[in-house]
């Protein structure tokens, strides 16, 4: 789908949405289902709860990845919350030919302000995390569900790769992780 | 506990640091946390809990006391290491020195950060820097596989009895602590190929806690007894352990497969160069994916990663200099007042100093405090070098002969 040598992934969130731990987990998929190499760089400052919070992943198929600079040029961006895409400089970075992936479970509308050749999908990940309760002091956790509707649009990692991954780091609490992530990767949608 | 297969971890610098602890078989650690190093102990501290890593594990109340107890676990003959980072580093310094001093062969990484005030935690090589004269070896890690491996190599390189002096492994806070990428962890066989045999009862050949064998150490000892003569044997020892460092990386590749150059410097696309740059830690290898974008424009560029910065690498730097007309030296710390502002740069011109090699430096200063260098502000680096080459001309925004790259415009 991707021609380009190195493929980065923008994610931004909120402060205990879980999108750095996302940027971490997309990486070691992508390197579990057999990318050469992958890095993941969270922007970290002062964190607190609700704040925006960026993270990047890069995955490289072949070359090894040798820079650790944040993403200003993204293929895809994960919007873990849609009032982040008010914010100019998030904004900025919906370039011409950009993949976003937003979690919502309605239609936004940009008022034609978007660049050319930007596809938008939409999954219900705060809905769907829920539904499966997997949830910290009533918070939805968003990375699984994000990232399984990530590898049905991207296809660079299968929902076996997913569980293997999160087997590993979550143990016990896999079950219900996966769940989510099969249901985003089945309803995630374009956004027409 | 064992690790029987070779393993590829995907973690983070911080993590490849505690993981090379345990490889390392370390057998005290002790902790106080400060960003960005605290997840390196927290690692530890979870090996040692789960009955991973059959250590002692000291809590203790600060950084002071962090290198204290080393101190005393290493002259009772233990493998000991810790982490700290910043203002840690700082508020530890009489320990680090003493712990030179005492000759014990510690093994600290620094997930390195600003200096406050004002409060800063990214990336800023100033707090290792800020330790130069203290005795203990330097070393930079430019990625997270050599975070894992520079300590290991620091182990055979510090316990070498021709050595015997503590080291510091430095990488940038969060560039390298914070980031994720896939390390490989050896296994126990290699390892122990590779690593010298953990100190036996006995300890360490020079100092040691024995009834048997009493001794004193630490003692006031007067202008006319041998403290004079103590600090040439830590300059001499020091020096001479360019030779061991030089052996281990050779040792390290035999073993393991993994090129750290000749230990010292690692030179990238030099031979045929027109300009190069010198960086350490984490720029260093973001550089070399500058150089080869360059090269595909038709540039011919190279590039060093210093990798150690004590002992200095004189001898490598007069070579680079012999084979590349135009160097930029490039410090991600600052030695205020001192000849070019950055301590890095400063010593580069001091090797060459004497020898007839009329190659220019241009001294660089960026990425302070952690401000974002990319692979293009790099490339713009190497541009500059290009035309100091051509033209003879120095780039036009020089702050007191260095080209503080990156800076804001301020009143």
């Amino acid at each position: 789908m991707i021609e380009k040598k190195i493929i980065e992934i923008a994610f931004h969130g909120r402060g205990g949405q879980t999108a750095i731990t996302a940027s971490q987990l997309l990486a070691e998929m992508a390197y579990e289902s057999g990318f050469k190499d992958a890095i993941s760089i969270p922007i970290i400052g002062a964190e607190r709860r609700g704040a925006p919070i960026q993270a990047f992943s890069k995955i490289s198929r072949d070359a090894q990845i040798r820079s650790y600079s944040s993403v200003t040029d993204p293929d895809f961006m994960l919007i873990f919350d849609t009032t982040l895409l008010k914010i100019p400089r998030v904004f900025a970075t919906i370039k011409e030919g950009v993949i976003l992936i937003i979690n919502s479970n309605h239609k936004i509308d940009f008022n034609n302000n978007l660049q050319k050749n930007v596809k938008i999908y939409m999954v219900d990940a705060t809905g769907i995390s829920l539904k499966y309760g997997l949830a910290i002091e009533g918070f939805p956790i968003l990375n699984i569900p994000m990232l399984g509707a990530f590898a049905k649009i991207s296809g660079f990692y299968g929902l076996d790769i997913m569980e293997k991954v999160i087997k590993k780091k979550f143990g016990s609490r896999a079950e219900k992780n996966m769940k989510t992530a099969k249901d985003a990767f089945e309803t995630v949608k374009e956004m027409i | 506990m064992s690790q029987k297969e070779q393993e590829i971890k995907f973690i983070k610098g911080n993590v490849a640091a505690a993981y090379a602890a345990r490889s390392a078989k370390v057998q005290v650690i002790s902790a106080y946390p400060i960003t960005p190093q605290t997840t390196v102990v927290e690692k530890l501290s979870d090996f040692v809990d789960s009955g991973d890593m059959p250590a002692q594990y000291i809590k203790v109340e600060s950084e002071h006391s962090v290198m204290a107890a080393l101190v005393g676990a290493s002259i009772a003959g233990t493998r000991t290491f810790s982490a700290t980072a910043g203002q840690g580093l700082l508020y530890m310094s009489e320990m680090v020195h003493w712990a030179a001093g005492a000759r014990l062969p510690i093994v600290m990484t620094i997930a390195s950060r600003g200096i406050a005030p004002p409060w800063n935690i990214w990336a800023d090589f100033t707090d290792v820097i800020s330790q130069r004269d203290a005795g203990w070896l330097i070393s930079f890690a430019s990625s997270h596989q050599e975070i894992y491996d520079s300590v290991l190599m620091a182990y055979k390189i510090c316990e070498n009895e021709e050595v015997l002096l503590p080291m510091f492994v430095a990488y940038g806070g969060f560039v390298l602590s914070h980031t994720s990428k896939p390390v490989i962890i050896e296994p126990d066989d290699k390892l122990e190929k590779f690593l010298p045999p953990l100190p036996d009862e006995k300890g360490w050949p020079h100092i040691f806690i024995d009834p048997e064998r009493p001794m004193m150490h630490g003692n006031l000892i007067m202008p006319s007894g041998f403290y004079y003569e103590f600090r040439m044997k830590i300059h001499d020892e020091m020096m001479k352990s360019t030779h061991i460092i030089k052996q281990t990386a050779l040792e390290f590749e035999k073993i393991f497969g993994r090129s750290y150059g000749n230990g010292l410097i690692q030179e990238y696309k030099i031979d045929d160069a027109e300009v190069a740059l010198i960086n350490i830690g984490g720029l260093a290898l973001q550089a070399e994916q500058a150089v080869d974008e360059l090269r595909q424009e038709g540039y011919k560029v190279g590039s060093v990663r210093l990798r150690h910065f004590r002992p200095f690498p004189t001898e490598e730097i007069i070579n680079i200099a012999k084979k590349v007309d135009v160097i930029g030296v490039v410090d991600r710390d600052t030695a205020f007042g001192s000849p070019t502002g950055g301590a890095v740069s400063s010593e580069c011109k001091s090797a060459l100093h004497g020898t007839g090699i009329d190659a220019i430096i241009l001294p660089i200063i960026t990425g302070i405090g952690g401000r974002e260098v990319s692979v293009e502000q790099q490339k713009e680096e190497f541009k500059k070098l290009i035309k100091l080459k051509e033209t003879g001309e120095f780039p036009q925004d020089m702050i007191h002969g260095t080209l503080w790259d990156g800076i804001l415009e301020v009143k």
